[in-house]
């Protein structure tokens, strides 16, 4: 029917297949700058400020829930594309396998967030601070059910927990996939299908509770059922951008250049415009009914982000979160263009960094970015603590195959056109 | 009953890197235009002429219905203080909720390319635009004057001299719900003309031709038509996939804007168009399964079909629950009484029985479509669809019902029920809404010949390339 | 225009034939182009291609579904749809805002739930609507439009095998108009390809005259649709000395029931509601005076007897006779009201004569009123039984009604009074603290802080409209109890050994003196980002300073409003 033959799949020993020298020889430079730089920023940031390290921990949580976000992103967008069966995707799957196995590093680099929560009290997440409910004025049976849930102990074993389940998705699902690529056993493809239905309902379970233990309870009192999923469609959308970005990197450094085409662009560029307005949908629906409620129990976490400069954090993003993705990828023209899709995946993985600094960093304890020192320390950090997971995401794909070469829909997905 | 697979392949199992079959049997393209039009051509058989006829009679019990309730007054329902928003709310929601899959089958699975979509969206569609006719039935009569209705709209009145509330959900309501008849409309329409063309170009006799032809606005199947239309359709659909999310959205700020306890939350818009979904393909899925042994399209409507919706089934049913389960959750981590209350009152208070039916039909019936053998036996799927479609209607009641009758005012707590006009509207609905549905059936195509007729091209040229 | 499928149709369809032998016959008739039949997708694309590849470019492929790849096998170009459907979008969109903004903030501006009359977040949900019926109605139409439909007679459709293209037949035209058109050429072009049939188009020769019935029918349902319109045209524009029809006689008439009516309304048929339990009736209320005033009526009698007959008058205005008469009858004067008055004595302490003129309990007459001096008899000790529950419910109401301003613990700095002293708010009056000695039971008696909830002070307003009579005296006992526990002294312990008393004596002093070093904190650090703060407006309005013309206005502005936040 079509004019042109797709191309037969190469061998799957193909250097095409294969991490680029060029980026392998970077993860050693990534990894160690990245750490330090994070150390850097953390380090400045914990100057700032005059509650203890508040203000560090803070930049530190801001930086480690971006880098959570896109790798949940992506473990998400791999449960998916087997929940579905797709056929599309089969080309840049693999970079989202080797990005969701991150969750192991960000699992250790999460452990000072627990850390700072045993040793200090309410460095950072203030309903540990003994004084709260006196200096709030909150009724003392209010405050004691509340810290059933929002305890020490409790909220150390949800989190081990979290990283347990995803820990345990992450690996299954990239080690079978591996191990397609020396077998090309039809039969991974069903196994992973078959349990694709069940990590879809733990990872949302697990998600949602994230969600609220690690950013929502930065503001104890303030609660909004919809707030796991505000969490999570940043995160996907963050995922997206970072499969267009990567697969638009490897393919200039020489990997997959045959395999993904125009097509996979297009279509990425199709689901990043839709998760833009996906994300925008589940925002303007939680701010419109906490503003149009307008109780003073849910006001509170919008009306510090509504006045001075978080005010103009929220403007910027409604117009460059919204606006301008919204209007730059609605046409066809530019998702057909591989370095549009990757210019906009790009921006948009900066923005998502706004969006998380504004859900965390407004609740710091002077409410303040803490000043041009304040806002390099949270850019320092976070540029380090991505370099980081950069390089060991580089040093795992070294070791393995950029694509799943024997996935028995490869053909399908290289030869797949938009109508 | 015996799994009807034709030609003995069962095209649920899909080896990974070959797609299995979505028109089964050794079909032509003549054998769907056959197929499809045998239903709107043959005499009708007894158990349509049957089904219309309990339909009808229900269709204008309703109508009298109305009537009574028009020259009475709304005093006839059981809405009383507290509970103001009774069985019609309940009912618009519900119908509304059914609408979504129609749209949802035909926009959004479209965008994702789910091609085992094109034998089942038609017929979706007009379910879509028969269930909001239903649905908008009921705020029309609420209103009271129901003559007076057009006030909602934005007219220069001469006779009140000012405008309508658009800070109001209500009124946000008033332009979702026609904006999404009319779209669905259009889109429903839209799609139909080449299948229409087809009837045209098939009727012998005259006046049938004519009016097909009338209707078919002279489709000639040029390619340049096909191209502008192909277009025209992903657009429509591009608009369509939010709109149907914005539907439901709307309809949930109703409730969520308020200060009710268990209404004012915001999980609400994403909970209801999850929801939505889940009741809607349960409906599809009621009248398919029955539809497609009566009208003999089990070559075109497969058990892989239904067990695709099955799924789309399971997963909405498990957001709704989780849904559920986080509202309970917040409420008590929130920590604020009236929510607390609010809460533990719909699961003990004296709604019970509702709630527990709600969570019994609509996250656990559900989950038995984890195994296959259900999702593959059609007359369990029936069994299943029609407990989530109960359960469904009991979630917008135990909403609606179990916050308002016991809200911030305890002196004021009371105990709804039902009137005997509440019951005959509800059940006059469903003749409505069935009656149309037959007739549509006997009408229009039901299923989309065009596009069954591209994905059997695909199927044939995947074959082909297999033999080169 | 619309042709009846003729028996012709049965034509042998596998059969090949050119009909040139028909074409002598269809000479005198224009003909449009050339069209062959096709099988299959690939033949049909094959022979696009030969077309394309021969020259011809106005050409067209007629099929029952859409091939893809065919516009390019044919050469078509894309559509202007989107750009359409752009435009009528944006077009939605500035309707709905214009329309809301214009209806709701501009020519019918009213509040409602307290939002601004211009909420943008309020107008998302109908522009969006808005945005997406003008864009589908931009896609529908357009397409339609672009495609020149409805256009019911088509040459196309004059051949009875052009049936099939909507069924499984692949059709493929080559027009007359195209430059090359050459109809021999053209025809063994076609014929060349993969086809079994080529057949010239040519003019439809069925009558172009629309059937009579369908004009009947127009016209009929045209007609009939237009009486309704005229009726209601004519009703809006005469005049008619006959009463107005009632379609709904209830609502226009309610059937108003006297008392002893009967009325199917009500299960007990009775038209009359019986009171809801607990209702008083006006003039019939057992009022007990010293208990609704917090004055001894006995002693205010004698002192000032107008002012206790006025007070009496406004709890029971159905007694003002009475109370007259009796005043005329009785020398004594408070003999024949104390029948109102609770008899029992008490013991009666005599105001410390600064009365304000709102304690009054006659406020219009209060300023007019010549005894503002006199001392009133206030009640010196609660009449309530004191016990757990009624502090208890004295606490409750407290919270609720007095906490606002006076603070929880009543210091007199609660939730208003911050917000009035962060917006520095021109008109407010601090609330007083409950704490101050003055108003300490021996100096402030019960019956006066009575009054004072009863009828306000200064700029509290009296709240003897919301709070109940015998809930009141519970505040006046829980205020009582609030200034004992702020500062109760050691002696008022009796059941207090040695030890106890040290150690409380103890604790008290590191408590006040913890108290005093976190007020100096706050002090000090209150006093630094004011400072802070000061330099951050200056700095602004130097800022400022730089713009046009009103700068010298705005610093004024803002160091005035500079000023006040240091004085505060």
């Amino acid at each position: 029917m079509s004019e042109h033959k797709a191309l037969a799949p190469k061998s799957s020993d193909d250097p095409a297949f294969m991490l680029p020298a060029s980026l392998a020889a970077l993860r050693l430079p990534l990894c160690v700058g990245g750490f330090v730089l994070m150390l850097l920023g953390w380090w400045l940031a914990s100057g700032i400020g005059d509650y203890g390290n508040n203000f560090g921990m803070s930049v530190y949580l801001t930086a480690a829930v971006y880098c959570m976000t896109i790798v949940l992103g992506c473990l998400f967008f791999v449960l998916i594309q087997h929940l579905v069966r797709a056929g599309w995707s089969i080309v840049v799957r693999r970079i989202a396998e080797l990005a969701m196995v991150m969750v192991i590093p960000m699992g250790i680099l999460f452990i000072p967030v627990l850390t700072s929560l045993w040793m200090g009290e309410g460095t950072l997440y203030r309903w540990d601070n003994p004084e709260y409910a006196v200096e709030h004025g909150l009724p003392g049976d209010v405050w004691e059910e509340k810290l059933r849930w929002l305890n020490e102990s409790w909220f150390t074993v949800r989190t081990i927990g979290y990283f347990a389940v995803w820990t345990s998705l992450a690996l299954f699902f990239f080690k079978n996939s591996v191990r397609q690529d020396q077998t090309g056993d039809k039969a991974i493809t069903d196994k992973m299908q078959y349990w694709s239905g069940p990590a879809v309902m733990l990872f949302s379970l697990t998600t949602t509770f994230a969600a609220f233990d690690w950013v929502m309870s930065l503001a104890p009192m303030w609660f909004s059922t919809m707030f796991g999923v505000y969490l999570f469609a940043g995160s996907i959308l963050g995922a997206h951008c970072l499969l267009a970005v990567a697969s638009y990197v490897l393919q200039k450094q020489g990997a997959m250049r045959d395999e993904v085409t125009v097509e996979h662009y297009h279509d990425l560029g199709k689901l990043i415009f839709g998760f833009v307005f996906f994300w925008t949908y589940i925002s303007f629906s939680q701010y419109l009914l906490i503003w149009y409620g307008n109780i003073p129990e849910e006001t509170e976490w919008f009306y510090v982000r509504q006045i001075g400069n978080w005010g103009t954090v929220a403007l910027l993003l409604i117009f460059f979160h919204w606006m301008l993705p919204f209007a730059g990828t609605m046409s066809r023209h530019v998702r057909r263009k591989p370095g549009l899709v990757c210019a906009w995946g790009a921006y948009l993985l900066i923005m998502h960094y706004v969006d998380v600094y504004f859900m965390i960093m407004p609740t710091v304890e002077e409410g303040t970015a803490g000043g041009v020192m304040g806002v390099l320390a949270s850019i320092l950090c976070v540029v380090g603590m991505v370099a980081l997971l950069s390089g060991l995401c580089l040093g795992l794909a070294r070791q393995n195959k950029v694509v799943a070469v024997r996935d028995p829909r490869l053909g399908e997905s290289i030869a797949f056109e938009n109508i | 009953m015996s799994l009807a697979i034709p030609n003995g392949l069962d095209n649920t199992v899909e080896q990974p890197g070959e797609r299995a079959p979505l028109v089964l049997g050794d079909t032509t393209y003549h054998d769907i235009t056959e197929a499809v039009c045998q239903v709107a051509e043959r005499k009708p058989s007894t158990s349509w002429v049957i089904g219309f006829l309990i339909s009808f009679a229900l269709l204008q019990w309703l109508g009298i219905c109305i009537l009574y309730l028009i020259y009475t007054g709304v005093g006839v329902w059981g809405n009383r203080s507290p509970v103001f928003w009774g069985w019609p709310i309940v009912n618009f929601v519900f119908w509304v909720g059914i609408g979504h899959a129609g749209t949802l089958i035909s926009a959004i699975l479209f965008l994702f390319r789910q091609e085992w979509r094109t034998s089942i969206n038609r017929a979706a569609e007009a379910m879509t635009i028969f269930a909001v006719v239903c649905a908008g039935t009921f705020p029309g009569i609420h209103v009271g004057r129901a003559w007076l209705a057009f006030w909602l709209a934005p007219y220069p009145s001469l006779n009140l001299w000012m405008w309508p509330q658009f800070r109001s959900p209500l009124l946000w309501d008033v332009f979702a719900v026609s904006t999404y008849g009319t779209v669905s409309l259009l889109f429903w329409y839209m799609g139909m003309v080449p299948d229409l063309a087809t009837f045209r170009d098939r009727s012998v006799n005259k006046w049938r031709r004519m009016a097909y032809g009338v209707l078919s606005l002279g489709w000639s199947g040029s390619s340049r038509h096909w191209m502008r239309y192909e277009k025209a359709y992903a657009l429509l659909a591009a608009f369509a996939a939010p709109l149907v999310l914005s539907v439901h959205t709307i309809v949930s700020f109703d409730f969520a804007v308020s200060q009710v306890p268990g209404w004012h939350t915001t999980i609400f818009p994403p909970y209801f168009v999850a929801g939505a979904i889940f009741s809607g393909f349960a409906m599809v899925l009621t009248l398919m399964i029955p539809a497609r042994k009566m009208l003999g399209l089990e070559n075109l409507i497969t058990i892989r079909h239904l067990d695709n919706m099955c799924k789309i089934i399971l997963a909405t049913g498990s957001i709704v629950g989780l849904a559920y389960g986080t509202e309970f959750f917040i409420a008590w981590y929130g920590q604020v009484q009236e929510e607390k209350f609010a809460f533990t009152n719909r699961a003990f208070g004296p709604y019970w029985w509702a709630y527990w039916t709600m969570v019994t039909c609509n996250v656990i019936s559900p989950q038995l479509f984890w195994f296959k053998k259900l999702r593959t036996t059609p007359w369990m799927i029936v069994l299943v669809c029609i407990f989530v479609n109960i359960g469904m209607w009991f979630e917008r009641f135990v909403i609606v019902v179990t916050s308002l009758s016991r809200d911030y005012l305890p002196s004021a707590w009371a105990y709804f029920s039902p009137t005997w006009v509440d019951w005959s509207m509800l059940i006059g609905s469903f003749g409505l809404f069935f009656t149309l549905f037959l007739l549509f059936c006997r009408l229009m195509p039901v299923i989309n010949m065009a596009e069954t007729k591209a994905t059997l091209a695909k199927q044939y040229h995947v074959s082909n390339d297999g033999e080169h | 225009m619309f042709r009846v499928r003729s028996d012709q149709e049965t034509t042998d369809v596998g059969q090949t034939f050119y009909n040139c032998e028909l074409m002598s016959e269809n000479n005198e008739k224009k003909v449009h182009g050339v069209v062959a039949e096709y099988t299959s997708v690939d033949t049909l694309l094959s022979a696009c291609r030969r077309v394309r590849d021969a020259g011809y470019e106005k050409t067209d492929a007629f099929t029952p579904f859409p091939v893809h790849g065919i516009d390019k096998a044919l050469g078509i170009k894309p559509t202007v749809l989107p750009w359409i459907v752009l435009g009528a979008g944006l077009t939605g969109t500035a309707t709905a805002l214009v329309m809301q903004i214009w209806m709701n903030s501009i020519d019918y501006p009213y509040i409602i739930s307290g939002k601004p009359f211009l909420s943008l977040p309020a107008f998302m949900p109908v522009a969006f609507e808005l945005t997406v019926l003008f864009a589908s109605f931009g896609a529908f139409f357009g397409m339609w439009a672009l495609n020149g439909l409805p256009k019911f007679s088509n040459p196309v459709f004059t051949d009875p095998r052009f049936d099939r293209v909507t069924d499984d037949r692949f059709f493929l035209y080559i027009d007359s108009k195209d430059d090359q058109f050459d109809r021999g050429g053209v025809e063994k072009l076609l014929g060349d390809t993969d086809t079994d049939y080529v057949q010239t188009v040519v003019d439809d020769d069925s009558s172009d005259k629309v059937p009579k019935p369908f004009f009947m029918m127009w016209g009929l349902v045209v007609g009939l649709s237009v009486i309704p319109l005229l009726v209601v045209l004519k009703m809006r524009v005469s005049h008619s000395s006959q009463p107005r029809f009632h379609v709904f006689y209830d609502m226009d008439f309610s059937p108003a029931k006297d008392a002893q009516q009967y009325s199917t309304l009500f299960r007990d048929g009775r038209a009359m509601r019986p009171d809801v339990p607990g209702t008083v009736a006006r003039g019939e209320e057992q009022a007990d005076l010293n208990y609704m005033t917090g004055i001894d009526m006995e002693a205010l009698t004698a002192i000032d007897r107008p002012r206790a007959e006025r007070l009496v008058r406004r709890f029971n205005p159905y007694f003002q006779g009475e109370t007259e008469s009796a005043a005329e009858n009785e020398t004594e004067g408070a003999g024949k009201t104390s029948t109102e008055i609770e008899p029992e004595k008490k013991p009666v302490t005599v105001g410390d004569g600064d009365s304000d003129k709102s304690e009054a309990d006659e406020v219009p007459d209060a300023t007019a009123e010549p005894s503002v001096v006199e001392p009133t008899p206030w009640l010196d000790s609660n009449p309530l039984v004191l016990n757990e529950k009624v502090l208890a419910d004295g606490r409750k109401n407290f919270g609720i009604y007095c906490s606002v301003c006076h603070g929880m613990n009543g210091s007199g700095n609660g939730l208003v009074n911050v917000r009035a002293q962060k917006i520095i708010s021109p008109d407010w009056i601090q609330p007083s603290s409950l704490h101050q000695e003055t108003l300490y039971a021996n100096k402030y008696p019960d019956g006066k802080l009575f009054s004072t909830i009863s009828n306000g002070i200064r700029k509290m307003p009296g709240y003897a409209g919301q709070i109940k009579t015998r809930d009141r005296w519970a505040i006046v006992a829980y205020v009582r109890a609030l200034q004992l526990s702020q500062n109760a002294s050691i002696e008022q312990f009796k059941n207090l050994d040695d030890s106890e008393r040290a150690k409380i004596l103890k604790e008290q002093i590191e408590a006040k003196k913890a108290l005093k070093d976190k007020a100096d904190a706050a002090a000090k650090a209150a006093k630094e980002k004011a400072q802070a703060d000061e330099k951050a407006v200056l700095e602004e309005a130097d800022a400022q300073e730089a713009d046009a013309r009103e700068a010298d206005v705005q610093e004024a502005d803002v160091q005035e409003a500079d000023t006040a936040k240091a004085s505060t």
